[in-house]
């Protein structure tokens, strides 16, 4: 059988496949008009309004609990993406204890993809952040097995569809606990690192020695920053949030308007773009804390040597 | 008149600029590969991180079309 002939046999059963799951489980809207009465199902609205998920997740613990509408709500209850972050936190427990179980100078198959998976992401990220990146490396590696296979869960078919399960990330309320997370981090290890030199940043009154002007100009570069400061968590969690949901809404779009291959390419697009999403928040996360414990004194002196860090952490976090 | 989905679309427009911001810079990225090859490793990692940071700006406008839509 040739190449070409698989790949023909291939899309053929794809789109078996797809015809059979559209009679098993219609894209169509589910719920019935408010009245009762049978609504007409009009090709392209119907068939989004079936695929579309509403961005606040569905609680599954209080039975029948109904939280508000809205993007981020206060309700105290059990959600989808709630219990799916847990499975899908003890499945990465559980699979890299289970590979690293018993480690051995010469590394079997299991360890040695263990070994790989860290040994690849730590150069990675020291090529980024230098050797003082060392110490948070572990935080990186799990901030990102962690989210990808957070992210990867929404591509499992019917994660999303069955109400009991669906992307954690996908949902607002996660991405932002990530986030302060993240930030409760490396502001604690900017206070562990610098001291009360850290609150220097973004109040550098030091700077009045040098004149009342220039002293004005720092405090108002401080404030700046201090303003920068409570930005990045936004923007960490809403990127995030925004990818993976946007991503969710275009492959269920897809589904809805379009037959077996091209939402097959939008999904293969999917399992890069969680990938580099995860790389970036952990990424993002590793530059923040070194930005954090970096000193910025008054004085420009020696001991920043040009090389050494291929890229600087606070030119990163600046051009946030 | 419900002016909520309006607004988003309005603000779904905001994904114009990071789309031009990151063709220049895989633009110009692919530019700097060409000409110093053995940097190529280097390189992609800058570019992924700066793209994304691109990116962010166009998500922050998906957001605010999605709170234009549900939030209201």
């Amino acid at each position: 059988m040739s190449r070409r002939n698989r790949i023909l046999a291939l899309i053929a059963v794809i789109v078996v496949i797809d015809v059979i799951a559209f009679f098993v489980v219609p894209p169509f809207d589910p719920l019935p008009a408010e009245d009762g009465t049978a609504v007409e199902c009009v090709y392209p609205i119907c068939f989004i309004n079936g695929n579309l998920e509403l961005p606040a997740p569905h609680p599954v613990f209080p039975v029948g609990h109904h939280s508000p509408q809205g993007l981020v709500v206060w309700d105290l209850s059990i959600s989808n993406t709630l219990l799916t972050l847990w499975i899908v936190a003890v499945f990465v427990l559980v699979l890299f204890w289970f590979m690293t179980r018993r480690p051995t100078a010469v590394p079997g198959r299991r360890q040695n993809i263990a070994e790989w998976a860290f040994e690849s992401l730590e150069s990675f990220a020291m090529s980024l952040g230098g050797p003082g990146a060392k110490p948070y490396v572990p935080l990186f590696v799990a901030f990102f097995l962690l989210i990808l296979f957070s992210n990867w869960s929404g591509l499992i078919p019917g994660v999303g569809r069955v109400i009991w399960f669906r992307a954690p990330t996908s949902d607002v309320n996660v991405t932002i606990g990530l986030a302060l997370c993240a930030w409760f981090f490396f502001q604690i290890q900017g206070f562990k690192h610098l001291g009360l030199g850290y609150a220097a940043k973004f109040f550098p009154l030091g700077e009045f020695r040098k004149g009342i002007g220039a002293g004005l100009i720092a405090m108002f570069v401080g404030l700046v920053e201090l303003l920068l400061e409570f930005v990045k968590p936004v923007t960490l969690s809403m990127r995030l949030f925004g990818n993976i949901y946007g991503g969710e809404v275009a492959l269920g779009v897809l589904t809805a308007l379009t037959v077996a291959l091209i939402p097959l390419a939008m999904y293969a697009l999917e399992v890069m773009l969680n990938l580099v999403q995860a790389l970036i928040f952990s990424t993002l996360t590793l530059m923040f804390t070194l930005a954090a414990i970096e000193h910025h004194g008054d004085e420009h002196d020696e001991s920043a040597e040009p090389s050494g860090t291929p890229m600087d952490p606070a030119v990163v976090a600046g051009a946030h | 008149m419900e002016l909520g989905p309006l607004g988003a679309g309005i603000a779904a427009l905001g994904v114009l600029g990071p789309g031009i911001g990151i063709g220049i810079l895989a633009g110009m990225s692919s530019a700097a590969i060409g000409r110093n090859p053995d940097a190529a490793g280097q390189i992609r990692g800058l570019a992924i991180i700066l793209a994304a940071f691109a990116e962010g700006l166009g998500v922050l406008a998906i957001v605010v079309g999605l709170l234009a839509i549900f939030a209201s």
